[in-house]
């Protein structure tokens, strides 16, 4: 389910929550992240390692609860906006929840907002505790809410008042702007979107071709991160239908496998 | 850009060949090029090949075709005007003997390339382990290496011609495929193509694995088949390895990128003849057993992705070049056998020099396509 939908389910959930007793002793961090995918910005953040090291960049990050104080660097980092952190011993009735928020303008302490769930159904009111912008690090704003204590598991994302009355504007297609040329659009290899830009002018205009110039989808995750985006960005530049642009091969395995596990030489894994 | 309706040359195939053969001709003069390519360029053998580049050859013509690609490589950045960078990495190549027969094999080969100013030089399992430290010395009798040998980046190399041949004007149009050629009175007349006809005295077949089917097209039946070869690559790590490590025994080679990805390729000798370019979990298995059995530390290594492209073989599996004679303007630069990539400057080179009627640098005339029926095969077995 979560992989047609992208919403968790309760289950993946309750797995990813800490015991009851580390629930009840002060503010940690909830990891949501179900995916693997290239990624580990997380397990480097954290100062006091909770986050454990990845054997392997595609694996999900795991946790040490004995050790997170819930000082929410990880949420800050997280590209995925998967980490969330959540306060339970607040007090009786209520607990809150630090949600990454990417968007502006951004609330201001006091403030009421609407807290929806992982499916962006409206769930309850909630009332901001702190805002931390985290510009130093140029990562993503941490917005604390409040909310009633046996909510506090079910909201992730929120909503200003006033903007719920605002159509949301419809986002342009031709509008480059929308991502800057510096933005890395091939996680792996490292590649820009500007990098990407300066070859289809020069007129290679197919996932592969771009694949073989530049190694865009050439990484471990083999284009599963980055395929549509360059499709949409060819799409863009040569005015060509997404539909019709090819997506281009796709190759075995879909994830790396260490090589000794393909000798027989080791158990099953 | 709307396609042209005539071209002085036509060549059918956007890989590594038909565009060192277009440029060679277009930098002699020759004007009105066409390439026309299937699918995009590199989409053939040469996007899917190690891009291996060795003199260590068993054959005279051999050696000293790949001497001529090995000079050229040397320079190719500076020669094509290349903005961007051919990664011509000379680490050399280390051909291991398996057993005592093959040893004594490459003992002569040494000094037949030796005499021909190749620096190769014979190595004991002990010397071969200070080049690969991470290799078992005690899988193997003995080994060859000359460091002028190596590997190159194949897109880009690729790129460096096209890029360079359309600078002289040539023309490459991808996707577009041919789907006839118009013969009259045994004379080459024009190509059928998915986008419109094209008139053209001269065709020249580059189509790599599909050779034959252009052949067909011209009513030729080639002395040629195609086999699947397959391949894979590892995540990148530190660089360990400067040379590609070779076994014609066994039938591998395994060589490190500068990216610091691994790349290794093996050769089933049961393989069918056909166009399959899928990809097997035999071919796995056996890769990476034998390549964990000679180096041995390369078994913590993560595999990324496997793939598989088209040996184009022929008997003696060495190419054809030449003319067909019973179809004035047809021209072959095709059957490779698993070594067109190193051999495509000096295809280029010699392909114009046999179409514009000069004196041949090397002679290859012994390549023709007549030798099948003359029964004068040149045997090469150095091969993998
Ligand atoms: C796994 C593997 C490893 C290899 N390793 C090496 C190596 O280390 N060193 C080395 O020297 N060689 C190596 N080779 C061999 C080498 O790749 C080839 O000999 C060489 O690339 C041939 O180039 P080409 O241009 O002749 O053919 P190709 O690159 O196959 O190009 C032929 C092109 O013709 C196009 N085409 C076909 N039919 C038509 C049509 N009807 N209309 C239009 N276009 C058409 C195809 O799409 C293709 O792009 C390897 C090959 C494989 C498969
Ligand atoms: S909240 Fe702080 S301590 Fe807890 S995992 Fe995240 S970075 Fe580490
Ligand atoms: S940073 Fe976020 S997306 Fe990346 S691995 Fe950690 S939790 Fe997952």
């Amino acid at each position: 389910m979560y992989l047609k939908t992208g919403v968790a389910d309760k289950e993946l959930v309750s797995n990813a929550l800490p015991t009851e007793e580390r629930r009840a002793s002060g503010p940690y961090a909830i990891i949501e992240c179900f995916q693997e995918i290239p990624c580990n910005p997380c397990t480097e953040i954290c100062p006091f390692g909770s986050i454990l090291p990845m054997d392997d960049i595609n694996d999900l990050p795991r946790m040490d609860y004995d050790t997170c104080t819930g000082c929410g660097l990880c949420a800050a980092i997280c590209p995925g906006l998967a980490i969330f952190i959540i306060n339970e011993s607040y007090s009786d009735t209520v607990a809150s929840v630090g949600i990454p928020y990417e968007f502006v303008p951004l609330p201001q302490k006091g403030d009421v907002v609407k807290m929806m769930d992982r499916a962006g159904e409206f769930v309850t009111d909630g009332k901001v505790l702190r805002v931390v912008p985290n510009k130093k690090y140029e990562n993503t704003p941490v917005v604390t809410v409040e909310v009633p204590k046996d909510k506090v598991n079910e909201v992730r994302f929120l909503q200003l008042k006033q903007e719920a009355e605002v159509a949301m504007p419809t986002a342009d297609p031709n509008d480059e702007e929308n991502l800057p040329d510096t933005t890395i659009i091939c996680r792996c290899e490292n590649i820009t979107v500007g990098e990407v830009r300066k070859m289809i002018d020069q007129g290679y205009d197919d996932f592969d071709e771009l694949k073989r110039l530049i190694r865009t989808g050439m990484g471990p995750c083999q284009g599963r991160t980055c395929r549509h985006l360059i499709m949409q960005e060819i799409s863009r530049k040569t005015g060509k239908k997404f539909e019709d642009i090819e997506l281009g091969a796709f190759r075995p395995p879909t994830k790396p496998i260490q090589l000794e596990q393909l000798i027989g030489g080791k158990e099953d894994v | 850009m709307s396609n042209p309706k005539t071209a002085n040359v036509v060549i059918i195939g956007g890989g590594i060949s038909g565009v060192a053969i277009a440029w060679n001709l277009a930098k002699k003069g020759v004007k009105d090029i066409v390439i026309l390519e299937k699918k995009t360029v590199c989409s053939g053998a040469t996007g899917r090949c190690g891009a291996g580049i060795r003199m260590q050859w068993g054959a005279e013509q051999n050696c000293l075709l790949a001497k001529m690609s090995v000079e050229f490589f040397e320079n190719a950045n500076e020669i094509l005007e290349y903005d961007r960078d051919v990664e011509f990495d000379q680490g050399g190549y280390l051909i291991v003997a398996g057993n005592e027969k093959e040893n004594e094999q490459f003992k002569k080969n040494i000094a037949l390339q030796n005499s021909l100013g190749i620096p190769s030089k014979h190595l004991t399992p002990q010397e071969a382990k200070e080049i690969v430290p991470h290799m078992d010395e005690t899988q193997i009798v003995g080994a060859t290496f000359c460091q002028k040998d190596g590997h190159l980046n194949p897109f880009n190399t690729t790129e460096a011609f096209a890029k360079a041949a359309e600078r002289l004007g040539v023309k490459i149009l991808k996707k577009t495929k041919v789907t006839g050629i118009d013969v009259k009175n045994d004379k080459i007349v024009g190509v059928e193509t998915t986008g419109g006809y094209i008139s053209t005295p001269l065709v020249i077949n580059a189509a790599g694995g599909w050779a034959q089917e252009v052949g067909k097209m011209a009513g030729v039946d080639l002395p040629l088949y195609s086999e699947r070869h397959q391949i894979l690559v590892t995540e990148p790590v530190e660089l360990i390895q400067d040379p590609m490590y070779m076994a014609f025994s066994l039938n591998i080679y395994i060589q490190q990128t500068p990216h610091g990805s691994f790349i290794m390729g093996r050769s089933n000798p049961e393989e069918p003849r056909d166009l399959r370019q899928t990809s097997s979990w035999q071919f796995l298995h056996e890769m990476i057993n034998t390549c964990t059995t000679l180096l041995p530390p390369l078994r913590k290594l993560n595999l990324v992705r496997q793939w598989a492209g088209l040996y184009n073989m022929t008997e003696d599996a060495q190419p054809i070049y030449g003319k067909v004679d019973n179809v004035e303007g047809f021209w072959l630069a095709c059957g490779y056998s698993g070594h067109g990539f190193m051999l495509a400057p000096a295809t280029g080179i010699l392909l114009t020099e046999m179409i514009l009627g000069e004196p041949l640098s090397i002679d290859i005339t012994n390549l023709d396509l007549g030798r099948f029926e003359r029964g004068e095969l040149c045997f090469e077995t150095s091969v993998v």
